[in-house]
């Protein structure tokens, strides 16, 4: 299938924090894209510490790398792995024995541009940090999505990322909040997502519960999105239907605090 | 109204959750100025001193930083004695 839009875009999914869920958010939601028709790639850019192809179950598929694409020991078309599941979406994978000096952000652009031709949306997964491989990671984003968790220091490193994002410039920065369980916000012992932007002040793309189908999900290496029973995957749909421009409505209203509900009532009046 | 109202509850918040609240408050004011609440503490004092130097304080005064969204501001507020 041809690619929809005439010039692709390059999105980064960053958050500071390890462990929050960059990986699953970028292959749930690229996955997710690339069912409506979109043609996607999806870049791992977490040199030395890959972790895409395996989430995305393509571990087995992988010839060659990211570093060997640019060392020009094979070509940029050789290295992409195609999905079977998704026919529009590819994964270009990261170099497990190489690490993040062994690129530089003009290289990523380099490739970036290249990719733009061909591809409607180009995801990149940013590794955890504020160091090279983050710099290697934001050097061609056109947009930028922030992971975080409702927890302390998940907040504060994005806080970090979203003020060294600002500083190069990003203008489209949103938010994805991850495992987020609303028994414990009700309770009041987990941060709300009202809480998360009142600190962070950046627009929300998505809420995800926690739900413990991801893990069954990424134990089999099959992207969430594909079981529709799933909390998790109607969330990534909906990130994936956003990033698109569309207007999808969050969450329902028993989910959300009593703040937001007062908040509600008079907004509509 | 509202945003009086929420600073009043949060302020009673004895929950984890308004703990973290409190906590993040603060920490990521200091984190997006790149100083840290005793810095903050010492250039207070250092403020009140200078004008104390000059004039006549007369009451309690006040530095904070105020935030509004990811911008700060440091608003000082010393009341001073008249002749």
């Amino acid at each position: 299938m041809e690619k929809k839009t005439a010039e692709g875009q390059v999105i980064v999914v960053t958050s500071g924090k390890g462990g929050v869920g960059k990986t699953t958010t970028v292959a749930n939601v690229a996955s997710s894209l690339a069912r409506l028709g979109h043609k996607v790639v999806v870049m791992d850019l977490d040199i030395g510490l890959k972790k895409l192809d395996l989430i995305l179950g393509l571990e087995n598929r992988v010839i060659y790398d990211i570093v060997q694409v640019i060392e020009g020991e094979c070509t940029l078309k050789q290295a992409l792995v195609k999905d079977k599941r998704f026919p529009e979406l590819y994964m270009l994978p990261a170099a497990q024995t190489r690490n993040k000096d062994d690129i530089t952000p003009e290289q990523v652009k380099q490739l970036c541009s290249e990719l733009k031709k061909d591809f409607d949306y180009i995801f990149i997964d940013c590794p955890a940090g504020i160091e090279q491989g983050f710099r290697n990671a934001i050097a061609a984003a056109d947009r930028a999505i922030v992971v975080t968790n409702p927890e302390v220091s998940a907040v504060r490193d994005a806080d970090r990322i979203i003020g060294m994002l600002e500083s190069a410039n990003f203008k489209d920065i949103k938010l994805v909040v991850n495992r987020i369980r609303n028994d414990m916000v009700k309770s009041g012992d987990m941060l709300s997502i009202e809480d998360l932007m009142e600190h962070l002040c950046i627009d929300l793309l998505g809420v995800v519960p926690e739900d413990q189908s991801v893990v069954v999900s990424t134990n089999r290496g099959e992207p969430i999105i594909l079981n529709d029973q799933s909390r998790a995957s109607t969330a990534f749909n909906n990130i994936a239907h956003r990033t698109l421009g569309e207007q999808v409505e969050f969450p329902t209203f028993e989910d959300m605090s009593l703040w937001t509900r007062i908040k509600n009532m008079f907004s509509s009046r | 109204m509202l945003d009086f109202l929420k600073k009043v509850f949060n302020a009673e918040d004895k929950t984890s959750k308004g703990q973290a609240n409190n906590r993040l408050r603060l920490v990521l004011t200091h984190d997006r100025l790149g100083t840290s609440g005793l810095v903050m503490e010492a250039m207070k004092e250092e403020i009140i001193q200078v004008i104390a130097k000059h004039m006549e304080i007369d009451g309690l005064p006040e530095v904070k930083i105020i935030t509004e969204g990811r911008h700060a501001a440091m608003d000082i507020s010393i009341p001073l004695k008249g002749r």
